[in-house]
C-alpha cells in the first residue's frame, strides 16, 4: 500500500473489529480507506494552484442505522487516512462507515456486529 | 377549535411536522456546505481558533485529556494521533466534538470529530500530516460548551505537508 496504491484501489475500505463482541461493551473499531488525499500544491511563485482539491472530507459511522459519530476532515490528513473511533454495542447489527470525498464520491465499508 | 376554523387536528399536526422535518433538513444541509470549504483553510493557528471557536475561554484539560502522540515523528506524511477523554458520555453529559489541530500546518485544523452518547467513550484516532516541529493540540467541547485544551509538541524529521 502506500505510495504503491494504484488507482484502481482507491476506495477500498478495511474495518477492523475485535474478534468477539459481548453485549454492552464499548468496541473499539479502526478503519481505513485508500485515498489519495490530495494536498495543496504550489506553483513556480509560491502560489497555491487553485483547484478541486480530492479528498475526503466527511466521514460519518451509523449504527443501527443511526449516526453516532462523524469526522469533518481536511489535507491535513494523511494519505490513505485512517481512522479510530468507538461504539457501545447494545444490539446486534450493522455498523457502516461511510467515507465522503470533495469530488462527490462515496466509499463504504460496513461489519455485521453479533454476539457470542 | 379546529372545528371552527375547518382544520382536523391532524392535519394541522401533520402539516407541523412536515414544516419540521423540512427545517431539520435546512438546518442539517446548510452548515455541512459551509463548514466543508470553512474548515481546512490556509491560515494561522490564531486565525484558526478565532473562526472555530470565536475566542471562547479553553481550559486546561490535561486532568482529562489524553492526547496521544509520538515525541518524533520521523515521516510528517503519517503521524498517529489518538485522543481519549475520561467523561462521562451520557444524554445529559457527553463530550461533543474532538478538535485535533496542527499549530504549524498550513492548514491548522486537521479534523473535528463530533461524537454521541451512543459512542461509548470519548475517544478517537487518525493518521494526520504534519509540516513541521510544532505543537498538537486536542480540543473537546463538551455538551454544554466548555472547551478543554492539551497541546503536545512532536519533533518532525521529514515534513508531510509539501507544497
Amino acid at each position: 500500500m502506500g505510495a504503491g496504491a494504484s488507482v484502481s484501489d482507491i476506495g477500498k475500505v478495511r474495518l477492523r473489529l475485535p474478534a468477539s463482541i459481548k453485549t454492552g461493551d464499548v468496541v473499539r473499531v479502526r478503519c481505513l480507506v485508500i485515498h489519495p488525499m490530495e494536498r495543496v500544491e504550489r506553483d513556480k511563485a509560491g502560489k497555491i494552484v487553485d483547484k478541486k482539491y480530492r479528498y475526503i472530507d466527511k466521514v460519518t459511522v451509523t449504527y443501527l442505522g443511526r449516526t453516532i459519530a462523524s469526522f469533518d476532515t481536511t489535507q491535513s490528513v494523511s494519505e490513505n487516512p485512517f481512522f479510530a473511533f468507538t461504539f457501545k454495542a447494545t444490539d446486534p447489527g450493522k455498523l457502516a462507515v461511510t467515507f465522503h470525498d470533495t469530488h462527490g464520491e462515496t466509499y463504504e465499508g460496513t461489519a455485521d456486529i453479533r454476539f457470542g | 377549535m379546529a372545528e371552527e376554523t375547518g382544520l382536523s387536528r391532524r392535519a394541522v399536526l401533520g402539516t407541523l411536522g412536515a414544516a419540521g422535518m423540512m427545517a431539520a433538513a435546512a438546518v442539517t444541509v446548510r452548515p455541512r456546505a459551509a463548514e466543508a470549504q470553512g474548515l481546512g483553510q490556509n491560515e494561522t493557528i490564531e486565525a484558526a481558533l478565532k473562526r472555530v471557536f470565536a475566542g471562547r475561554p479553553m481550559k486546561d484539560g490535561s486532568g482529562a485529556i489524553k492526547l496521544d502522540v509520538p515525541l518524533i515523528a520521523e515521516n510528517g506524511a503519517v503521524v498517529p494521533v489518538a485522543v481519549e477523554v475520561t467523561a462521562p458520555m451520557t444524554p445529559q453529559s457527553y463530550v461533543k466534538h474532538i478538535y485535533v489541530v496542527a499549530d504549524k500546518n498550513r492548514i491548522p485544523i486537521v479534523t473535528r470529530v463530533a461524537l454521541t452518547p451512543e459512542s461509548g467513550q470519548a475517544y478517537m484516532g487518525a493518521n494526520i500530516r504534519l509540516g513541521e516541529t510544532g505543537d498538537v493540540r486536542a480540543i473537546v467541547e463538551q455538551s454544554d460548551g466548555t472547551l478543554l485544551q492539551v497541546k503536545r509538541e512532536v519533533k518532525v524529521t521529514v515534513g508531510g505537508c509539501g507544497g
